[in-house]
């Protein structure tokens, strides 16, 4: 199931990538810069991401990644989220 | 030890009259509130997730009584996990009015759970609590004009200080004593998301301030460097204060027991029972008045009550979730994910609550993990002062390596589990909480219930282990049993006679596995560890047991019993041969 999903909005991402290519750059939450803001242009449908307000055109800023596969931790208005790599990797981010 | 949330679902909840409910998202306080409000205590810690079901008390209203029920944190009401449903059954079910606490630290989101509330229709008092916290970050926040916004009564809070309470208890009562009086709730366009962040960008301003010590050093504690060193220093010296501090009550209840209590008792029945096995059943070497006093007070309540002391503050302070976030990484390669340290933590001290608290989990393998892992390779803290009490007569390196041992034997479960295991388990995703200093009285009020729950629920199968002990030792039946199991005992395990005791009792409680083997004279350090390990690994209790039953039904705690029990013997057995063969 878990695989499946990831798969499906692996596909999806292919598909905004392009829409947005010639304004700014999109890449994943995981890999973008640390200690910048980003907005987000896809999020997994999952319902406490989206309950936390991990959801599209959301503004959160990227504070740290962790090494040998950590989470990432960000800000999201006055709240502080780690979100897991596997999540981390399926989120979308412009910079 | 029974958790102190009661998991009782009884529908006949939702069709009652005269219900207020208390809502808000996770780690806002309405757990605080409950106890404020109806004078029971709950169980309340500073990370999302405290209240898995709900929680229902009386309340007194203007002489009059109502039902208050605590319903489980949400972020929103679209009913993607169990506490959401939970928390739209409630509101559907007709309620008198709701008390929606807000967490002054988060505005945007929690007035956007607030919104969503207002399309129900029902009365809304608003409680914006953790005002103090907001101030210390910075913030002062415009509650009339939130009130204005909302449509609807806010209250300023601090639940733990028991602040703003009056006000909300009028607020109430305006709104209950006005049956049929429709909420005048304003539409708004658009989706609630946007709605509370133009909310929250009015009513918030921002003064600025320098950030206090904690913050900084909640930050710090989010860093590997230094979060990482902070973490094992906090454990290393958690386990010091437990250690030691247990040791230095043990040692004084030690002298109370042995001089006062058991004494007492001796002469009390001496003088009119006749010597013979009934005396000996009762104040005899293994009598229930002579074990259940050393056994029970003095060698395993010393270490409960510190193990409590120590854990309770860890909870209320915020550094559970940050130690998850910190240990994430190495979790992930185990199968887990970082959040699942919390409940195994909790394992420490008993199973039972551990195994509850997995709920917050989101899939059921994950919840499988944990409660394997718990069950397998986390002595339980009743346990942990029984098996310190029997190491501290050979060496400290001995307890050592029996924490190694189960942080390998956690790591292997996880491992194994996660692979055998169908499904999935989901990624971690953590709200990080503010770094508190624990407020004294709901810290201490949560201490007394723990140790309340330990008296009245762990006690009961301490007293008929002590009791079977008893009658086995005086009757001889004991001896005859040894004799059977004999091969296994001394054979492979290499243990004295006596330690089938341990095995006998090890099957109604955890540290009863251990505490006979303290009674046997002459042991060898081996001997003390390779029973150690045994009783360690060995059987869950019979309330554990209970409750895999419940969770996951009978097939997965035959399973798990079964296993743990053929792991112990293996293990220990293997220690035993092993250490012959090197020495």
């Amino acid at each position: 199931m878990w695989g499946r999903r990831r798969q499906k909005s692996k596909h999806r991402h292919g598909v905004v990538n392009r829409k947005h290519q010639s304004n700014s750059r999109i890449c994943c939450l995981y890999s973008a810069q640390d200690g910048r803001q980003y907005v987000v242009t896809r999020a997994p449908e999952v319902g406490l991401l989206r309950s936390l307000g991990i959801v599209e055109n959301a503004v959160i800023k990227k504070e740290k990644t962790y090494r040998l596969g950590g989470p990432v931790l960000l800000r999201i208005d006055s709240s502080e989220i780690a979100i897991g790599k596997d999540f981390a990797e399926q989120i979308m981010v412009r910079g | 030890m029974a958790s102190c949330h009661e998991i009782y679902e009884d529908s006949a909840v939702y069709s009652k009259k005269n219900k207020i409910l208390l809502m808000g998202n996770p780690n806002v306080g309405k757990s605080v509130f409950f106890s404020q409000l109806t004078g029971l205590h709950v169980m309340s810690s500073n990370y999302a997730g405290t209240t898995v079901t709900y929680t229902e008390g009386a309340m007194q209203l203007g002489g009059r009584q109502y039902t208050l029920i605590d319903v489980p944190g949400t972020y929103s009401l679209n009913a993607v996990s169990e506490a959401e449903a939970v928390a739209v059954k409630f509101i559907e079910s007709n309620p008198l009015a709701v008390i929606c606490v807000l967490d002054s630290t988060n505005l945007e989101r929690n007035i956007k759970l607030g919104l969503e509330l207002q399309r129900f229709n029902v009365p809304i008092v608003y409680a914006l609590n953790l005002v103090d916290v907001a101030q210390r970050h910075g913030f002062e926040i415009d509650v009339e004009r939130l009130a204005q916004e909302l449509g609807a009564p806010v209250v300023r809070t601090v639940a733990v200080k028991g602040e703003g309470f009056d006000q909300l208890r009028r607020e109430l009562e305006k709104i209950v004593s006005a049956p049929g009086c429709k909420p005048a709730f304003r539409p708004f366009p658009g989706d609630p998301w946007q709605r509370a962040k133009q909310i929250a960008a009015v009513v918030r301003k921002r003064v600025s301030v320098k950030p206090s010590l904690l913050d900084r050093l909640g930050e710090a504690m989010l860093r590997p460097w230094p979060g990482v060193p902070i973490a094992l220093v906090v454990i290393l010296a958690s386990l010091a204060v437990i250690v030691s501090g247990g040791k230095a009550l043990e040692s004084l209840l030690l002298i109370v027991v042995e001089n006062i209590i058991v004494p007492f008792f001796q002469s009390l029945f001496s003088a009119f029972i006749p010597e013979g096995t009934l005396l000996n059943i009762l104040v005899g070497e293994y009598g229930i008045f002579v074990i259940s006093f050393e056994w029970i007070v003095a060698l395993v309540f010393p270490y409960v009550f510190l193990f409590y002391i120590v854990f309770s503050f860890l909870e209320d302070s915020g550094f559970l979730p940050r130690l998850s976030v910190l240990f994430d990484g190495v979790m992930r390669r185990l199968g887990v994910q970082g959040g699942s340290i919390i409940p195994i933590m909790m394992g420490y001290g008993c199973a039972v609550p551990a195994i509850i608290g997995s709920r917050t989990a989101t899939t059921r393998k994950e919840r499988l993990i944990i409660a394997a892992a718990v069950c397998f390779g986390i002595p339980c803290i009743s346990q942990t002062g029984a098996l310190i009490s029997l190491f501290a007569s050979f060496s400290p390196v001995l307890l050592v390596l029996m924490f190694l041992l189960s942080l390998c034997v956690v790591a292997a479960v996880a491992l194994v589990t996660s692979r055998l295991l169908k499904g999935d388990v989901d990624p971690m995703v953590i709200e990080i909480p503010n770094l508190l200093m624990p407020n004294g009285k709901a810290y201490l009020k949560k201490l007394m219930l723990r140790l309340r729950a330990f008296v009245f629920d762990a006690e009961g199968p301490m007293l008929i282990a002590v009791c079977i002990a008893a009658v086995l030792k005086e009757t001889g039946l004991l001896n005859f049993i040894a004799g059977y199991l004999e091969p296994i005992v001394s054979g492979w395990l290499g243990l004295p006679r006596d330690a089938v005791m341990a095995l006998i009792l090890g099957i109604v409680r955890r540290e009863m596995a251990v505490a006979p083997l303290l009674a046997i004279e002459g042991l060898t350090p081996l001997q003390a560890f390779v029973g150690g390990t045994v009783a360690f690994l060995y059987l869950p209790c019979l309330s554990v047991f209970g409750i895999l039953a419940k969770e996951f039904g009978a097939r997965v705690a035959v399973a798990i019993g079964a296993s743990t029990a053929v792991t112990a013997f293996l293990v220990a057995g293997l220690i035993n041969q092993i250490a012959h063969l090197v020495i």
